[in-house]
């Protein structure tokens, strides 16, 4: 009774809950353009994932399977259906997710039949695989209701229903480590647990057998995305895309929300976007109106580009932005190869090069 | 059917009222008038005879004592003081008049001007302590409020048996106590007279508005050369005086002196002053507000006594009232300006169908980029080009948010000087035929240049309407014009709730709060045509001589309305449910109309247009330059002709070299493009364009 009268309260007086504040980029956070001066080694179609096994770079672009040497990319193999996920194994072979809703093992990337193949009736949104230290394969899963491209409709409907899966090639069992989770969207192992990115809570939790997921770093001011670990310790967090005023306003507006859903195409919700600026139709915002001829890097991004450079504590060092007047938006994977990272910009369509030589020193705080 | 219902409660109830009301000035009088006539008419239900003529009388005779002293405290507290010593002096002069009545045997009017140079000369004290020397008010008129009620004291001791003795039977003394004219005490005549003096005195003369100037601000006052001294200074002696008013009529009606006299009076006053809603910070009140103030408190003191309430009852319940009043008043003046922010904006139903031309399939309004490549003049050297125009020497004007008018000289459009400053942005733009070039601009209203550059005003109000709360007669964003033959300007006003640069929070409520004006260049008169319009934009007079095409930004739809003719007086619509959002409209060389899409509807505002309640949280808690907009970045150029049809469309699809378009020019086969926002005007070559037409020469029939 109290909580529905101060939620009641709240809702009127447009606080607790029903704030829309959003943090600012800030501290290590802050805004610069070097992701767009990052180097484009391939245009394709639908870049996913990235995976590496320390020589070769695997791309997943749609359906295709691509080995990208330099920026010549090779296609290795095509399946059914896309690829949602992609993860290197330690003996050369490479994992993928299908659609969301399968997770195949392949001995090599180009061997015909999978070595093993993962189809559990939970599977929905399967988007990231990762390694765990114990030879099993770490699994998130987005959410139990809207499939891997539909991420858009899961967050305009609260759904807080992400799930993350330990998958043992040995035992061929599928086991959860952790579920309503608000989107679980990619993994890092982390000493005896692993870090996962709870996109709808703005944060990243490490998750472990038997514990409730703890808050590792919180109140982002973006939706994180997939992982992977650093040299030196740490992690490379992507962020695909970043959280707007009015969009947390939206998600408090219901009645607005169902009828944005039923009504609208998907494209021209007020919700969040890989790219943007495509259309008139696209909502706009009052920053957004181009000034002489510019539009201002300020404006609330309906689409942003952000990888995130943790320490081994889980806390941002420094970042690497394409802010809104910028072309790398929706950035989903990032790894390191050799002395450059190397990331997809699934906005424009680009995997992107960046060496990683005085990175941190020209943009760290 | 629930939007049947929205569209229903937001037709019938009228939410922008509110914010209207409250941020007029009388709204601060009108709640204690409220107040009063609640507790009148509680009173009158449970008092009986109390709204008789004996009993009104008797209230109006003490109301008018309390209501003198209440008009010394209001001008005390208005000029940023407090006078506590009121009672005090109201006692003295009370002796004073009946001493020098009873025991001395002056002549009445003697008394008169004694005790009311008594009641100054105690006010002086004040004054001189508090204007001059710069004494705390508070402190110091409590000292003299504990001097002169001594030295009351001390003065009956001597001289209360004396005066009790005496029956003075003077007349006119009587009159002054007792008497009336038709049943009107003589003291609620004077009281009259010198309520309507003071409220000419505060609104109206200079000394009143540096009162108000003191209390406002003391520093600014100093600073702006106002006698801030004297004024203080003058102020408690006329609380003074007006205090011995008081006690020469009440010493008339009761003639005692008692020891009780005028005690805890200040109380009372103050409990008036503030309950009337005369901010104790200073520099605001008025006469009405002391007025009903004390009515308020007469009425509730009298209707207690009445009741048989206890006097501890009494004062505690005058004591708790001035402390809710008091903190309302406080509370009141700091969220003033936020309440009335907040409730001002109030977003109404708008529903408009999906646009019946899908962009995209085909059809006129398919998009190109053939203004990809306009060539562009004065990039980065001129700002905020709303309309562009050219005279029949090619030379190009234009707008600049700077309040000039750029011209550019031809043929190559590189030298530009400013032809004429304003000061206000300019916006729509027509020349008439005596090469006028007159000149809507935004906040200021319709102005005329002549060829020599002279800026003159045209017409910068129009009649007020009737049923309209706001004052609505000033011009606050008059947008584009265009000149009939007969010398009639017709121009648009886009809004009359908001300011130019609020324009976002008009397209936010999507009300029909624009207008459309018509000035007489022969008459010199303006009156307004039409009312209730979304936006109105531009304006252009049809072919036919009898009619203007006008276009309805947030209506989405271009309309006709004639001013001549069978039909006059008559509109008519010519384009709905446009798939953008149309701005100026010009004359094609073809006998069509060029029309300016500013920019294009979006599927999430077009549903938010529908969804008031939404758009009002929005406005309240999403700050402004994150709210949904128009999409006004991407536009385009149409052109239609006299049944409405859409002929071929001009894009910019990403805006890249043209970013937004406000208005269009066609000259010589080439058109020109003006865009509010952008830094440049764009010069399109068109295909099979008449390249001898220039649109004011063809209007008034020169050849150019």
């Amino acid at each position: 009774m109290i909580a529905a009268v101060r939620e009641f309260a709240n809702r009127f007086l447009g606080r607790g809950e029903a704030t829309i504040t959003v943090p600012s980029f800030d501290g290590a956070l802050k805004p610069n353009q070097k992701l767009e001066a990052a180097t484009t080694l391939l245009e394709c179609e639908a870049p996913e994932d990235l995976a590496t096994d320390g020589r070769n770079l695997y791309v997943a672009d749609g359906r295709r399977l691509l080995r990208l040497d330099g920026s010549a990319a090779t296609e290795l193999r095509s399946f059914e259906q896309p690829i949602s996920a992609l993860c290197a194994l330690v003996d050369g072979g490479i994992a993928v997710a299908l659609g969301g809703r399968e997770v195949r093992l392949y001995a090599n990337p180009s061997s015909g039949e999978p070595s093993l193949t993962f189809s559990d009736v939970a599977f929905n949104a399967i988007n990231a695989l990762t390694l765990a230290g114990d030879g099993t394969l770490i699994a998130t899963d987005g959410s139990a209701t809207c499939g891997v491209d539909d991420w858009a409709r899961d967050l305009m409907e609260l759904n807080r229903s992400g799930r993350v899966f330990r998958l043992d090639p040995k035992t061929r069992s599928v086991k959860p480590l952790a579920s309503k989770l608000g989107y679980a969207f990619g993994a890092c192992v982390r000493g005896d647990g692993v870090l996962v990115s709870e996109s709808w809570r703005h944060r990243l939790v490490l998750v472990a057998d038997g514990r409730a997921p703890q808050i590792v770093l919180g109140r982002l001011p973006v939706y994180p995305s997939r992982l992977s670990k650093a040299t030196g310790g740490g992690y490379w967090l992507t962020a695909f895309t970043a959280r707007t005023q009015l969009i947390e306003f939206v998600l408090r507006e219901p009645a607005y929300r169902r009828r944005m859903m039923a009504e609208i195409d998907p494209a021209y919700w007020v919700a969040p976007r890989l790219r943007s600026g495509f259309s008139f139709k696209e909502p706009m915002q009052g920053a957004h109106i181009k000034t002489m001829g510019v539009i201002k890097p300020w404006a609330p991004p309906r689409s942003y580009g952000l990888v995130i450079r943790l320490g081994e504590d889980g806390k941002p060092l420094y970042s690497l932005h394409s802010r809104v007047d910028g072309v790398n938006h929706g950035v989903v994977a990032a790894l390191e190869l050799g002395s450059d990272l190397i990331l997809i910009a699934k906005g424009p369509g680009r995997v992107l090069k960046l060496p990683l030589a005085g990175l941190a020193e020209e943009t760290g705080s | 059917m629930r939007d049947t219902l929205t569209s229903l409660r937001y037709r019938y109830w009228p939410d922008h009222l509110l914010g209207e009301i409250l941020s007029k000035r009388w709204t601060e009088t009108a709640i204690p008038v409220i107040l009063l006539l609640i507790v009148g008419f509680a009173l009158s239900r449970s008092i009986d005879h109390f709204l008789s003529p004996a009993s009104l009388a008797d209230t109006a005779r003490q109301a008018g004592e309390i209501g003198f002293i209440g008009l010394g405290m209001a001008l005390v507290v208005i000029v940023g003081g407090i006078d506590l010593s009121v009672g005090s002096i109201f006692a003295l002069t009370d002796f004073c008049a009946l001493y020098l009545l009873d025991v001395l045997n002056w002549p009445v009017p003697a008394v008169v001007v004694a005790t009311l140079a008594c009641g100054a000369l105690l006010g002086a004290v004040n004054g001189i302590l508090i204007g001059y020397l710069r004494l705390r008010a508070f402190i110091t008129t409590l000292i003299t409020l504990i001097i002169y009620r001594s030295a009351f004291d001390l003065l009956i001791q001597r001289y209360s048996n004396s005066i009790a003795a005496a029956f003075p039977d003077i007349p006119s003394w009587n009159f002054i106590g007792g008497g009336d004219v038709f049943g009107i005490p003589s003291v609620a005549l004077v009281y009259i007279a010198i309520a309507i003096f003071g409220h000419i005195f505060m609104t109206r003369l200079r000394p009143g508005w540096h009162i108000t100037a003191i209390g406002g601000s003391r520093r600014s006052a100093y600073n702006s050369g106002i006698p801030v001294r004297r004024t203080i200074a003058l102020c408690y002696v006329a609380s003074g005086a007006l205090t011995s008013i008081a006690a020469l009529f009440f010493a008339a009606r009761l003639g005692t002196v008692g020891g009780d006299i005028g005690v805890g009076l200040e109380v009372i006053v103050l409990t008036a002053t503030v309950l009337g809603g005369i901010t104790l910070g200073g520099g605001k009140g008025s006469v009405a507000k002391s007025l009903v103030g004390v009515l308020i408190v007469l009425l509730i003191t009298n209707g207690l006594t009445t009741l048989n309430a206890r006097g501890g009852i009494n004062r505690m319940a005058l004591a708790g009232i001035l402390l809710v009043a008091a903190m309302v008043d406080i509370r009141w003046q700091k969220n003033r300006t936020r309440i009335i922010s907040k409730v001002y904006v109030a977003p109404t139903y708008h529903a408009l169908p999906p646009p019946a031309t899908e962009i995209g399939q085909g059809g006129p309004f398919e998009q190109n980029d053939k203004l990809r490549d306009v060539e562009l003049i004065g990039l980065g050297r001129i700002e905020a080009p709303e309309d562009v125009i050219l005279d029949r020497n090619n030379n190009l004007y234009a707008g600049s948010r700077h309040g000039d008018i750029m011209r550019f000289f031809a043929p190559d459009y590189q030298r530009m000087e400013v032809f004429a400053h304003i000061g206000g942005q300019p916006l729509g733009m027509a020349f008439d035929r005596q090469d006028n070039l007159y000149v809507c601009i935004g906040g200021m209203g319709l102005y005329r240049i002549t060829p020599d550059g002279t800026v003159e005003k045209a017409t910068d109000e129009t009649n007020r309407s009737m049923h309209s709360v706001n004052d609505d007669s000033r011009l606050r964003l008059a947008d584009d014009l265009d000149i009939t033959d007969d010398g009639l300007i017709f121009f648009s006003e886009a809004t009359v709730r908001y300011e130019m640069d609020e324009w976002p929070i008009d397209g936010l409520e999507a009300r029909g709060n624009g207008r459309i004006i018509c000035y007489d260049t022969k008459t010199g008169a303006t009156h307004t045509a039409l009312r209730g319009l979304k936006f109105p934009n531009g304006i252009c007079v049809a072919s036919d001589g009898q009619s203007i095409l006008f276009a309805e930004t947030f209506g989405c739809s271009i309309k006709r309305l004639w001013f001549a003719g069978p039909k006059k007086g008559q509109v008519e619509v010519v384009m709905d449910n446009l798939p953008g959002y149309p701005d100026n409209i010009n004359l094609a060389s073809d006998g069509n109309y060029w029309l300016a899409l500013v920019g294009m509807r979006s599927p999430s505002l077009d549903l938010a247009w529908k969804m008031p309640g939404f758009r009002r949280r929005m406005a309240k808690r999403v700050p402004v330059d994150e709210w949904l907009f128009p999409n006004i970045n991407t536009g385009c150029v149409v052109k239609f002709n006299e049944q409405g049809k859409i002929l071929e469309s001009f894009w910019d699809l990403r805006g890249e070299n043209h970013p937004m378009i406000t208005s269009m020019r066609e000259h010589r086969g080439y058109l020109y493009l003006g865009g509010i926002m952008n830094n440049r005007i764009g010069r399109y070559k068109l295909d099979n364009a008449d390249p001898n037409f220039v649109q004011y020469d063809k209007r008034w029939g020169k050849a150019s």
